[in-house]
C-alpha cells in the first residue's frame, strides 16, 4: 500500500510556544485517519502545516512520495515553488466555518480552480461541478449564492468545491463543527460515502461515534503530542491513556 | 447674459477637470497608501500613517495653500496654480481612499485567503477575482460619500486663484450685483451630486446579489 502522507517529527512554536512537539504519522492510500483531541492541542496547526498555510519549525513530509519540507540540522527546509504547489494540488481542505466564496455562484464556486488553476474549459468544469453537486445531493442549488443555501449544504459545496480539483488526500478539520446536529448528520453521511469509495483522508472531529466507524487509525492529541494512536476500536473501546479516556469519556452523555 | 452663462460653463469645466483628474490619480494611488499602511515594515507603516493624520488632521484648504506656496518659498520656484491644485488633492484624497481600502480590506475574513491558497490559486488572481470584488461590495457607500464630498471640495480650489465654478460664479455676482450666478453654481453642484449618488446607489444595487 502506498504512502499518501508521511509526516516525522513536525515541531511548530508560535512566539516561542510549542504547539507541536514531535509528531510522526502516516497515512495510507484510500484510508481514513481520524485526529481527536482537546481544544488548543495543535489539530489544526497540523492540518495547516499539511495544506501549507502554516510553516513548519522543524520535521520531515512527504506526500505521496514528493518532500514538502525535510529536516536539515534541526530545521524544516522546504522545497522549492514549483514542487510545494504540485504537492498543494494534491491535497484538499475542508474548513470548519465552510469558506465559500459569497460573491460566486454554487456553480462557479465549484467551477472557478478548475478553470483558473488546472486550465479545464468551462464545459468540463461545470460538468464536474454538477455531477459533485449531484452526489452531495444538491444539484437544485447550483446557480444560487452560498447566503441562501443552509450550513450543511453550503458544507456540502466546499466539500465538491475541494473534490473537483481531484485531490489524492482530503483533510477535514472539524467539518461539522459549526452545524447543528441534523445537519451535522448530513455532512458525516457525505464523509462516509468518500470513505466507501476510498478516498484518502484525515479528518479532525469532535463526533467520536463516526471517528470510530469510518476510520482505519486514529490518533488522540493533547497538549502538542500525539499522547495515543492505535486502531479505532482500541483507542476509542479501550483507551490505555488516563487522559484519552477522560477526554472520550466528556462527549458521552 | 450668454457672456455669463459661457464663463461659467468655463467654469464647470475647469471644476470637472478637478473632479476627475483628481479621482483618476487618487483611486488607485490610495491603493498603494493602503498597502503601505498595512505593510509588516515598521517604517514605512509609520510614514504612511503620519502622512494619513496629516491629511486628515489639517484642513484641504490649508493644504491647497501649502502645496502651491511651499516650492515658491523654499526653492524660489513657481509653478502653475491648476498643476499644484491637483497635486494637492490628489495627495489629501489618496489618504481618505487609502483609509476606506483598508477597512474593507481588512473586514474580509481570512479564511476566504486560506481556502483561495489551497484551491491553488495564484495571489494575483486570489485578489482580483477573490478578495477585491468583495472589498468592492463593503466600501461602495463610504466610496461614495468621499465622492460627493470630492465635488463639494473643488471650490477650494479657487483659494489659490483657480477659475473653477464657484469663483468665476461669485465674481460674476459682485459684477451684476445679483446672487443668481451663485444660485446657478448651487444647481450645478447639487445635479452633479445627484448623478454621483445616483451612480453609487446603482452600483450597490447590481453587488447586491449576495450578502
Ligand atoms: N497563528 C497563531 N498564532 C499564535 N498562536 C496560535 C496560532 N494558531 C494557533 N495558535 C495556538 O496554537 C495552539 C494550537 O492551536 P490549534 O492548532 O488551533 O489547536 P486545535 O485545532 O487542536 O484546537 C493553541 O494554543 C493556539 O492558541
Ligand atoms: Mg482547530
Amino acid at each position: 500500500m502506498k504512502e499518501m502522507i508521511r509526516l516525522e517529527n513536525l515541531s511548530k512554536s508560535f512566539s516561542g510556544i510549542e504547539v507541536i512537539k514531535n509528531i510522526s504519522f502516516t497515512l495510507t492510500e484510500g484510508e481514513v485517519l481520524s485526529i481527536i483531541g482537546p481544544s488548543g492541542s495543535g489539530k489544526s496547526t497540523m492540518l495547516r502545516i499539511i495544506t501549507q498555510l502554516e510553516r513548519a519549525d522543524n520535521g520531515t513530509l512527504t506526500v505521496d512520495g514528493l518532500t514538502m519540507f525535510r529536516s536539515v540540522d534541526g530545521k524544516a527546509v522546504y522545497s522549492k515553488p514549483d514542487e510545494l504547489r504540485a504537492i498543494g494540488l494534491k491535497m484538499g481542505l475542508v474548513f470548519q466555518s465552510f469558506n465559500l466564496f459569497p460573491h460566486l455562484s454554487v456553480l462557479r464556486n465549484i467551477t472557478e480552480a478548475q478553470r483558473a488553476v488546472l486550465k479545464r474549459d468551462k464545459a468540463e468544469a461545470e460538468e464536474k461541478a454538477m455531477s459533485l453537486l449531484k452526489k452531495m445531493g444538491i444539484e437544485d442549488k447550483a446557480g444560487q449564492y452560498p447566503f441562501q443555501l443552509s450550513g450543511g449544504q453550503q458544507q456540502r459545496v466546499s466539500i465538491a468545491r475541494a473534490l473537483a480539483l481531484d485531490p489524492e488526500v482530503l483533510l477535514f478539520d472539524e467539518p461539522t463543527s459549526a452545524l447543528d446536529p441534523e445537519l451535522t448528520r448530513e455532512i458525516l453521511k457525505v464523509i462516509r460515502e468518500l470513505a466507501e469509495e476510498k478516498m484518502t483522508m484525515a479528518v479532525v472531529t469532535h463526533e467520536m461515534h463516526f471517528a470510530r466507524a469510518i476510520s482505519d487509525y486514529a490518533i488522540f492529541m493533547d497538549n502538542g503530542v500525539i499522547a495515543e494512536e492505535g486502531a479505532p476500536d482500541e483507542l476509542f473501546g479501550n483507551p490505555k491513556e488516563e487522559r484519552t479516556r477522560k477526554f472520550i469519556a466528556s462527549f458521552e452523555e | 447674459m450668454t457672456g455669463l452663462l459661457m464663463q461659467m460653463l468655463e467654469g464647470t469645466v475647469t471644476s470637472l477637470q478637478i473632479f476627475f483628474l483628481t479621482l483618476i490619480f487618487s483611486l488607485p494611488l490610495g491603493f498603494v497608501v493602503a498597502k503601505g499602511r498595512m505593510t509588516g515594515i515598521r517604517i514605512i507603516r509609520w510614514i504612511t500613517d503620519l502622512y494619513i493624520q496629516i491629511m486628515r488632521g489639517t484642513p484641504l484648504i490649508l493644504q491647497l495653500i501649502f502645496v502651491y506656496f511651499a516650492p515658491y518659498y523654499l526653492f524660489g520656484a513657481s509653478y502653475d496654480r491648476f498643476t499644484a491644485c491637483i497635486i494637492a488633492f490628489v495627495i489629501n484624497y489618496s489618504a481618505y481612499f487609502a483609509e476606506i481600502y483598508r477597512s474593507g480590506l481588512q473586514s474580509i475574513d481570512k479564511g476566504q485567503y486560506e481556502a483561495a491558497k489551497v484551491l491553488g490559486f495564484t495571489r494575483s488572481y486570489t485578489f482580483f477575482h477573490i478578495i477585491l470584488p468583495q472589498v468592492i461590495k463593503k466600501i461602495l457607500p463610504a466610496l461614495g460619500n468621499e465622492v460627493i464630498t470630492l465635488v463639494k471640495d473643488t471650490a477650494l480650489a479657487q483659494t489659490i486663484g483657480v477659475s473653477e465654478l464657484f469663483r468665476v460664479a461669485q465674481t460674476a455676482s459682485s459684477r451684476v450685483f445679483s446672487t443668481v450666478p451663485i444660485f446657478i453654481a448651487g444647481v450645478f453642484y447639487f445635479v452633479m451630486n445627484y448623478i454621483v449618488s445616483r451612480l453609487f446607489t446603482a452600483g450597490e444595487k447590481k453587488l447586491g446579489y449576495y450578502r
